[in-house]
């Protein structure tokens, strides 16, 4: 089944590099995984404000996007965590019939209908299973596979130390469907070992960035003393650069360190990561809207290359 | 007033520490635990205090507000002062994932946030992001310099800029206005239509909130 891509707000509108990269590593000469682009999705909506506030109108408006991948027959690839935890949670709430007929009675207003996809059945009754929304790391660990990752890649960045962040939502709440172990996880720690950089582990790794659940909004400070904690961890480890997999943790840590002094470690997404690995122009993949300067992996790559 | 000190810590939150309080009947709101369930959270009572979730909770270590305490406050009905505290939470659902009671405090936060918005604790963000997910169908607005960079990058239009969007941008905005969301987070049309400028007028009779 094609992926629909689902962008959510904070990519296309702060940091478009990693659209361009994921663009970039799923194209045909790299990972060949088709994208199917729809115009038609809106915010997921946040589960900050939406979820917290309302969780009716979050189920509505999440319903919403889920009935657009259902019409258009295809699989959410979320790329944000924030997006993934709040359309992934609004599918298997749907699962209720009694909130689902609830949801559509207001979606029959603008001429929609949540059914879930429909699976071959039996002939008699149709047979339906939520919409599957999936995460960039899921799809790349468990559908592209590791291994092709590391076939793909054609400038491994050997020597890179790089410091993991799995972000809250990717991980948590465990449910049925998690897509790893939230105590244990290495997926994202996989792809980059696939880039050929080494892991470091650091004390806190799995704790939250700070900015989660509107704390950035409402009380920058304490969002940032969150941050600076694990931003010491991580330069205690040794690391020269973080790969996170949300752009809301990205924004955090990208915006924090500018509050900490002496404290500047490059921060990228996991594709941008990936799409320097496959051999991308760094001039495309966004740097310059970071706070944080990221020349000096990109400086360290290009001593490597022409070496 | 003794018993009662006031602090301030980071980012200029201010609370009550309650020491050897006494509780006053007016303070305690007994369909206080019923109301948390009837917003998603679990039953608070079948809390036995063991603080783990406080022990993982990254903002229990840096504030004086700790997740078990609220629990306690809940347990007690004490809405008057937990109403303030919800926004402190990243719901980061690390206190659920070592809950030996399966309580999920941070569900129990949500529900609180919920009953604060319901009681007027409506946070400026709220309205920022309402708004423009109304305006744009999207909750960042947004800047030039990125729409400068996409254009470089050939990534094409922001959503908002497609000329087939406004379709979507009008079923979120019939959403909320369907689901009275907007009345509740005091955000009302801009250019209010027949019915919603009844309801604007409404919301400016009962005072505006911020």
């Amino acid at each position: 089944m094609a992926y629909g891509l689902f962008l959510g707000c904070l990519i296309p509108n702060r940091y478009p590099g990693v659209e361009w990269s994921t663009r970039y590593i799923m194209n045909k000469d790299h990972l060949n995984v088709p994208l199917v682009d729809i115009e038609e999705f809106s915010c997921c909506p946040v589960p900050g404000i939406f979820y917290s506030v309302d969780k009716e109108t979050w189920l509505t408006l999440a319903a919403r996007n889920l009935v657009v991948a259902q019409d258009e027959e295809v699989q959410l690839l979320t790329l944000c965590n924030g997006c993934y935890m709040s359309l992934h949670k609004a599918a298997e709430t749907l699962q209720d019939s009694k909130k689902r007929s609830e949801v559509n009675k207001v979606l029959r207003g603008v001429g929609k209908r949540y059914t879930g996809e429909e699976v071959p059945g039996d002939g008699r009754v149709k047979q339906y299973r939520p919409v599957q929304v999936k995460h960039l790391v899921e799809v790349l660990a468990n559908d592209v596979g590791i291994d092709r990752i590391e076939k793909s890649v054609t400038t491994p960045l050997t020597g890179f130390r790089v410091a993991v962040h799995y972000g809250c939502h990717y991980l948590r709440p465990s449910t049925t469907h998690t897509i790893e172990n939230p105590n244990r996880p290495h997926l994202v720690d996989d792809i980059v070992r696939a880039c050929g950089a080494t892991t470091v582990e650091y004390d806190e790794k799995l704790a939250c960035c700070g900015a989660g659940g509107g704390v950035r909004s409402h009380v920058k400070e304490l969002a940032d003393a969150l941050t600076a904690d694990k931003m010491k961890s991580i330069q205690a480890a040794g690391a020269d650069v973080i790969v996170t997999v949300c752009p809301f943790c990205l924004l955090q840590f990208d915006t924090a360190q500018l509050t900490l002094p002496g404290i500047n470690t490059p921060v990228v997404h996991i594709s941008n990561m990936l799409a320097l690995a496959m051999g991308a122009d760094p001039l495309f993949l966004g740097f310059d809207l970071h706070n944080v300067s990221v020349n000096p992996i990109l400086r360290k790559l290009r001593r490597r290359t022409t070496a | 007033m003794s018993g009662e000190t006031e602090e301030t810590f980071i980012g200029g939150q201010k609370t009550l520490v309650v020491e050897e309080k006494v509780v006053l009947d007016k303070e305690y709101d007994p369909e206080f635990v019923a109301e948390i369930v009837k917003y998603g959270g679990r039953d608070v009572k079948t809390c036995h205090q063991c603080g783990n979730c406080t022990g993982v909770c990254p903002y229990s270590l840096k504030t004086l507000y700790k997740t078990r305490n609220i629990i306690k406050m809940c347990q007690l009905g004490l809405k008057s002062l937990v109403l303030q505290t919800p926004w402190l939470c990243a719901t980061c659902y690390r206190c659920y994932e070592h809950c030996p009671e399966d309580i999920n405090a941070a569900e129990v936060m949500i529900a609180l946030r919920h009953i604060a918005v319901r009681d007027g604790f409506i946070p400026d963000f709220i309205q920022r992001v309402t708004r423009n997910v109304r305006q744009y169908g999207q909750s960042v607005a947004p800047a030039r310099e990125v729409e400068i960079l996409r254009t470089q990058l050939e990534l094409g239009p922001l959503s908002y800029a497609k000329p087939r969007y406004g379709k979507t941008i009008n079923e979120v905005q019939y959403i909320m206005r369907a689901m009275g969301y907007d009345k509740l987070v005091h955000v009302l049309d801009e250019k209010p239509k027949e019915k919603a400028a009844g309801a604007a007028a409404d919301q400016a009779a009962e005072g505006e909130v911020r």
